[in-house]
């Protein structure tokens, strides 16, 4: 029942070049994996393979501890200011680049170019510009004496914001003095080569930014190596519990950034429309590949059935399809893997009795799509109300009081963020100060910004990112 | 030799309790011994169920109100200070030394009791987000905190060990080994100062006979370990903590607002702004 017919609109791929084979990056350069193995990483839009990437192991790791370590001794002796002029200069970079970054992160993670154009690579641009103006005022940026940077950090970053992610981590590590070898997604590893590659336009000092592409075994080597005195991980709560116990022998700064399962509160006093919009941001944005993902509707009983016809109306509006076209809303499902996780959630809803709305619409026949898709009837104890599907899927429950708005709210292991819908102001401040949750957005969702800090709660993990507080996830404060 | 002797016990709840099982430690001063009990894995589990409560209770009272309970425990300690040099000079302290301490002990407790209100406005601020929204990032407690003591001779360091973690509004199960008389000693002055039952605990015992059931307790939010531990107790509390992401702190600053930090969860509240 489309009421309008979009003609297509394709960015162009031809911005972007992509290598046949990619190395690891240390000592500043792109050299053979000592493993001599390699991955392919495909898109997940056609499932056309797009190039190969290295799988690091153990050696590799070690090559770039060893890389590291020279080059935290010169980027050790630089001054605040002149670790501040690399991470501009990289901005600004960034900036220049951003459409071939954006282009190349739509092809390689599926998710629309809107997206990636429009949100992740200014978010990307913004935090280094944001955290190279840390680099010279850290004495100040606490009230607290003697905070040092760890030294060598090792990084681990999920697929669903690959350049994001990155932005998030690499920025900040590197404006406190830190210096950095990241581990990206094994899906999403092309726009982080791309970035290495920025990194020796730059001039950035050897070994400050070292990348080793590869599998959950090339993570697991970084976590393991005993001269990485720093993790900070944004995944699965499984792993991050994985990382805590693998770490356990070891007196290491750790960020833990997971999983969640955020509700999205409507009071029967918001102004609905506005709601429904929030919501559908809320989960369908970036195919609900977003740990904040507010993926529990958490609703009023007395407004039920008026605001579900209106969200599945909104919902049968989005457009999925090709990740290149402009007026795409939802693209790609990252893998198969993840395709086959979320089916098979949501089969497990309809066993328990969920009834399931999705919306109508055409799928290509290659790649991995998943509709948009809307639980009701859904009992807290279901499946879908409790486990982080990482999927464009909403869960419906319903309240009567606020009170017992927030008891379903936080009743789950995770806390990473929760919306509020009200316009009453009392209101917001009453639930913000009762909901269990690093991050409440009130009359809006899935808000981002460098100065922001962000972070959660409970199994959500520890440490922050962004604004002053992430600073803290890179120095140590000693007494 | 006093005429009469005292006996020791946990403070849980707001309740001066034996441990369940009976068992009890000796603890050696000058001219007497002690029998103090030894922290059993239930009395753990009870000071839980003690501690949930009391942060429900502390959390209710304000910042404002946290101060003057504070306060009111240095009132409390000044009243006594000769009870605490005694134990400190029968625990091998000269008399300078101790009075020294007890002197370090009140000025600490001063400067936590009048951060209660204060320490939230050094570690949140507004966040000038690029856009129409208000964005503020504020701090709450963490919530119940598990601190293992040092077993330093010093009042001083016993409340410096307690008062970080519960300044910043969490609820404390404090445990003592070497320093339990000190801890259960104070525990008297903490019940005469309004403290809610519950928000702080005192135990006394031997660390190794609990740790499992401590690090594995998923309603303990953290662990501050103020006291030097072995690199395998270290892995064993990291392990069980890992389980439910707990949150461990090993020997973390005891001065400053850099002590307070371990203990804060920060949230972060946006609003769009518009007509």
């Amino acid at each position: 029942m489309n009421t309008w017919e979009y003609a297509e609109s394709i960015e162009s791929s031809s911005i972007v070049s992509i290598e046949k084979k990619y190395g690891i990056f240390f000592d500043g350069q792109f050299q053979s994996p000592n493993s001599k193995k390699y991955l392919k990483t495909i898109s997940p839009s056609t499932e056309e393979v797009l190039s190969s990437v290295a799988l690091g192991n153990k050696s590799d790791i070690d090559s770039a501890v060893e890389s590291a370590k020279s080059g935290l001794k010169v980027w050790s002796k630089l001054s605040g200011t002149q670790r501040a002029k690399y991470l501009f200069k990289l901005a600004r970079l960034i900036q220049e680049r951003s459409r071939e970054f954006a282009v190349l992160e739509s092809l390689d993670g599926g998710k629309p170019i809107k997206e990636s154009r429009d949100f992740d690579l200014p978010q990307v641009a913004a935090n280094f510009f944001y955290f190279a103006g840390w680099a010279d005022k850290l004495d100040i940026s606490w009230n607290t004496k003697g905070l040092k940077p760890y030294g060598i950090v090792g990084q681990i970053i999920p697929w669903n914001f690959p350049l994001l992610m990155l932005s998030w981590k690499v920025a900040p590590a590197l404006a406190t003095g830190n210096v950095v070898i990241l581990k990206p997604a094994e899906s999403t590893p092309l726009t982080a080569l791309l970035f290495a590659e920025l990194c020796q336009e730059v001039g950035l000092p050897p070994g400050v930014f070292n990348l080793v592409t590869g599998d959950g075994t090339t993570g697991a080597a970084l976590v393991q190596h005993p001269d990485v005195s720093k993790i900070a991980f944004t995944g699965s709560t499984a792993v991050g519990k994985y990382i805590q116990n693998e770490t356990a022998d070891r007196d290491i700064g750790l960020t833990l950034e997971l999983g969640g399962k955020a509700a999205n509160i409507v009071f029967n006093d918001a102004a609905i429309d506005q709601a429904v919009e929030g919501v559908v941001n809320g989960i369908f944005f970036n195919q609900g590949h977003v740990c904040c993902a507010g993926s529990r509707l958490v609703l009023q009983e007395d407004i039920h059935d008026e605001f579900v016809s209106k969200l599945e109306k909104r919902m049968q509006s989005l457009r999925v399809g090709n990740p290149l076209d402009k007026n795409t809303d939802i693209g790609a499902i990252n893998s198969k893997e993840q395709l086959d996780k979320i089916s098979s959630l949501v089969n497990e809803g309809i066993a328990e009795g969920g009834s399931i709305f999705q919306t109508d619409c055409d799928l290509p026949t290659d790649g991995y799509w998943f509709r948009p898709t809307l639980f009701t009837n859904a009992q807290p104890s279901y499946k879908i109300s409790r486990e982080e599907i990482f999927g464009p899927v909403l869960t419906t429950l319903t309240f009567r009081t606020p009170e017992e708005a927030i008891e379903i709210s936080n009743n789950t292991e995770y806390g990473l963020s929760a919306g509020i819908w009200t316009e009453k102001g009392s209101k917001i401040l009453w639930a913000a100060d009762r909901l269990q949750a690093g991050v409440i957005w009130a009359n809006t969702f899935n808000k981002f910004d460098p100065s922001s800090p962000f972070g959660g709660y409970k199994e959500s993990g520890f440490g922050r990112e962004g604004g002053r507080h992430g600073l803290l996830s890179y120095l140590k404060v000693q007494s | 030799m006093n005429e009469i002797k005292k006996t020791y016990k946990n403070y849980v709840g707001g309740k001066y309790l034996r441990s369940e099982s009976g068992k009890t430690f000796r603890i050696a001063l000058k001219s007497e011994f002690y029998e103090v009990p030894l922290t059993s894995r239930k009395d753990v589990r009870d000071a839980v169920v003690a501690a949930k409560k009391g942060f429900t209770e502390w959390q209710k009272l304000t910042p404002y109100n946290r101060t003057q309970v504070l306060y009111r425990l240095s009132e409390m300690l000044e009243g006594n200070i000769e009870t605490y040099q005694q134990i400190l000079e029968d625990s091998g302290l000269s008399k300078s030394k101790a009075k020294e301490d007890t002197k370090q002990a009140l000025d600490s407790l001063i400067w936590y009791a009048g951060i209660a209100d204060k320490w939230e406005q050094m570690t949140g601020n507004l966040n000038p987000v690029a856009g129409e929204y208000f964005n503020i990032s504020h701090q709450e407690s963490l919530g119940i905190v598990f601190t293992l003591n040092s077993d330093e001779n010093s009042l001083n360091q016993l409340l410096l060990n307690i008062l970080p973690s519960l300044v910043t509004g969490c609820s404390v199960i404090s445990f003592n080994g070497d320093n339990s008389i000190m801890a259960l000693k104070l525990a008297e002055d903490i019940n005469n100062s309004d403290l809610p039952a519950g928000a702080l605990n005192i135990l006394s015992g031997k660390f190794d006979q609990i740790i499992d059931d401590v690090s594995n307790h998923v309603e303990i939010n953290a662990m501050a370990i103020y006291k030097q531990l072995p690199s395998t107790d270290k892995k064993i509390i990291r392990e069980n903590a890992s389980k439910s992401l707990k949150r461990i702190f090993i020997n973390p600053p005891v001065s400053g607002l850099e002590s307070l930090l371990p203990f804060i969860e920060t949230k972060t509240v946006w609003h769009p702004k518009g007509r």
